[in-house]
């Protein structure tokens, strides 16, 4: 290779590195969304239904406290591809750790390790947060499922303001002190991986100072050459090692049992956590839908029946963390701090919108349409291997209670708008 | 009298002046930029592919797994690379070159990686350190000058070494603490409280199986079974390096048939023209003491 060659592979490298790096900024600089709406429709409408998020507040200062909440139903009808719930974990979706967690409860149960859920259950989560890390952050409650992976809610913006550098996260021991999770044993940690790299390289270069490669391999070549580099410095040099090592080990070993004479092993047990379950006077039933993929709208029949004492009306229809309202829903359900970008006010409509009388059964035909269905990518829903569909229900009686069904289905897609 | 027997060797290379401090500058360029580098950057990417969590995070520093898999997986690059090593320069070095090469790769990664780009603290992906159990694995080499031997003894207290040297690290994270009513370790808090979006807890692989009934002494048990097996690791790694580090060429015969010559380290040598002749117009060497 000659001079030019190697010019011309310096250009075409630094190139590649600049184009690298161009690409890193430009991506990682706008980090919007993180992927959230890339997870198939069947696993975001039918698994975890997420309902009544709250991201509180939405600004902070570095150390303030914060709270992510909700609600989220675990669907009936969770879908075949999908591994069942036996070991989950409600987990905070967060570009990095934001925020530090305090502590997390699920229908008033701590949740530090994975535990099972139930197919139908309902799951209140409250999880205490520390501001860490200042910036925009989008942040999303998440449920990971042992076997499918992490299933991500609804996402919703939180600001930090402050210094990372002012950020402590305390914590009291049992056995008396406080230590602060950001440092705790970080200099000791520091400190033996030094001590003992500072060893391994004293060795290496007691080997290094003298002829190391060609002359050792021509001496090697030759009778008695294995014999002649067999140095007897060498051997008291090992023998000395093998004395600080072991000194050294046994010295760490027993210094650090005396510092620390209570201990326990890590804690791995899991949660028994008693899932409650949604209430309703109404019985819905699918009885068809379909997906109109121009018109970008899910277009259902359902028979309903009201078993209770009051006229109820249906005001929500959430799927996937989407929320679709009318006017209904915009009355007695408007969190002012919900996310614009994943709800759609006017997204409901009823070809009949007076009440479900006591008693009485009906089919209605509701019609959620909006461009959210493209936007959050739930019109994939035609490539996905089971052609179903699933989300929550809401209806409103007059003096604002809510009742809140589960429904779920076949759907089928349509193409064109003559089809339609 | 010399410390070392640096003058004899260089006396028995049999090379003149100008190849010796030839050989120095190829000692130089080979050692820093090819094989320590080449060491650390492969040896990196084999251990975090293998047992990358554990050594990740501290709420997975078990007593069973973490003890488990770490000194296996720690002793396969220093099985093939002290083959190496040792076979063709008589380098006691081969172990602890490959481990403090992982771990220059690991700070490297703890700083640029997990601090810098994903901010965690450095205390929660801090590393297992093994440099001690390598060093007592080449002083055991140098030391009994025997593959066997050195399976058998130095990689036993390699692996067993694991633990108390790495107690000091980790012994704090072990203290325990109450939160929300329940008992936890500091790491397990620390692996609460410290979101990851990507690894839920779930991944983690506590003391799950059989070894923990042996009357609580875990940690001990699950070294000696390491042992054991880092030993099996070792001999195949060591075979791998033979494998790998097979040297042999070419040579053009008088008649001008070609064969296979495995002894490469004798070519240029006095001995090596004594047994395959000259080039045209070079005088045969005479050898002294033989005839
Ligand atoms: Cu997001």
């Amino acid at each position: 290779m000659n001079t030019k060659n190697i010019l011309k592979f310096c250009v075409i490298g630094s190139v590649g590195v600049a184009t690298l790096g161009l690409t890193l900024v430009f991506n990682a600089s706008p980090a919007v969304a993180h992927g959230e709406r890339s997870q198939e429709p069947f696993l975001r409408m039918r698994t975890a239904q997420w309902y009544d998020t709250r991201w509180n507040p939405g600004k902070t200062a570095v150390n303030d406290e914060a709270m992510l909440s909700g609600k989220m139903h675990i669907a009936e009808d969770w879908p075949r591809a999908v591994v069942r719930p036996t070991r989950t974990f409600i987990n905070v979706g967060s570009p990095s750790s934001v925020f530090t967690r305090l502590s997390s409860k699920v229908n008033g149960t701590p949740m530090f390790t994975s535990g099972p859920m139930e197919l139908g259950g309902d799951y209140e989560y409250v999880i205490k947060l520390r501001a860490r890390l200042p910036g925009h952050h989008h942040i999303h409650p998440m449920l990971a499922v042992n076997g499918a992976g992490p299933i991500a809610g609804p996402g919703g913006w939180m600001d930090i303001t402050g210094n990372h550098k002012d950020f402590t996260n305390p914590i009291k021991l049992l056995v008396g002190g406080t230590v602060d999770t950001e440092t705790a044993g970080l200099a000791q940690g520091i400190f033996w991986h030094i001590l003992w790299g500072g060893l391994g390289f004293l060795w290496i270069g007691w080997f290094m100072v003298r002829p190391m490669f060609l002359i050792r391999a021509r001496v090697l070549a030759q009778e008695g050459g294995d014999e002649l580099m067999n140095d007897p410095a060498d051997r008291v040099a090992a023998y000395v090692m093998l004395g600080v090592c072991f000194t050294i080990i046994a010295i760490g070993f027993f210094v650090t049992d005396s510092q620390y004479p209570y201990t326990v092993p890590l804690q791995a047990g899991a949660p028994l956590i008693k899932p409650t379950h949604l209430q309703s006077d109404l019985t819905m039933k699918v009885l068809a839908a379909d997906y109109d993929v121009p018109g970008r709208a899910l277009r259902m029949t359902l028979t309903v029946t009201n078993n209770g004492e009051t006229p109820l009306r249906i005001g929500e229809f959430t799927t996937a963390g989407i929320r679709f309202l009318n006017k209904v829903g915009v009355a007695n359900n408007m969190d002012p701090n919900y996310p614009a970008e994943i709800m759609a006010l006017d997204g409901l409509n009823m070809e009949d919108d007076s009440p479900i009388l006591p008693g009485e059964t009906k089919d209605i035909k509701i019609d959620s349409r909006d461009s959210l269905w493209e936007f959050q990518r739930l019109m994939d829903l035609v490539h996905d291997p089971e052609q179903r569909f699933g989300g929550l229900v809401m209806s409103w009686d007059d003096s604002g209670n809510r009742h809140i069904n589960s429904i779920s289905g076949p759907v089928i897609p349509v193409f064109t708008r003559a089809q339609g | 009298m010399a410390l070392f027997r640096t003058a004899e060797i260089i006396k028995a290379s049999k090379l003149p002046p100008e190849g010796v401090k030839l050989s120095r500058m190829i000692d130089a360029i080979y050692f820093i930029p090819i094989a320590y580098f080449g060491v650390f950057a492969t040896f990196h990417m084999h251990f975090d592919l293998l047992a990358g969590d554990w050594d990740f995070w501290i709420d997975w520093k078990d007593r069973q797994f973490w003890v488990t898999v770490t000194p296996i997986v720690e002793v396969m690059y220093p099985g093939a690379i002290m083959y190496y090593f040792w076979t063709f320069y008589r380098q006691p070095f081969g172990a602890t070159l490959s481990i403090t090469g992982l771990l220059v790769g690991k700070w490297i990664t703890i700083v640029l990686a997990w601090y810098w780009w994903a901010n965690f603290p450095a205390n929660f992906v801090m590393p297992a350190t093994m440099v001690s159990s390598a060093l007592i694995l080449d002083c055991t080499l140098l030391l009994t000058r025997s593959w066997m031997l050195t399976a058998i003894f130095g990689v036993w207290a390699f692996a067993m070494m694991f633990n108390p040297s790495n107690y000091p690290l980790f012994a704090y994270s072990h203290q325990p603490v109450v939160v929300d009513g329940q008992l936890l370790s500091l790491a397990d808090y620390m692996g609460f409280t410290f979101v990851r979006t990507g690894t839920p807890e779930y991944i983690r692989i506590i003391e799950v199986g059989s070894l923990r009934t042996f009357g609580g002494h875990t940690v001990w048990i699950s070294a000696f079974f390491s042992a054991f097996i880092s030993m099996l690791m070792f001999t195949i790694w060591w075979q791998v390096g033979h494998f790998v580090g097979q040297s042999f060429f070419w040579v053009k015969g008088k008649r001008g048939v070609r064969y296979r010559k495995n002894d490469i380290m004798i070519v240029g040598t006095d001995e090596y023209a004594l047994r395959h002749g000259t080039l045209p117009g070079v005088p045969a060497p005479v050898l002294e003491g033989k005839s």
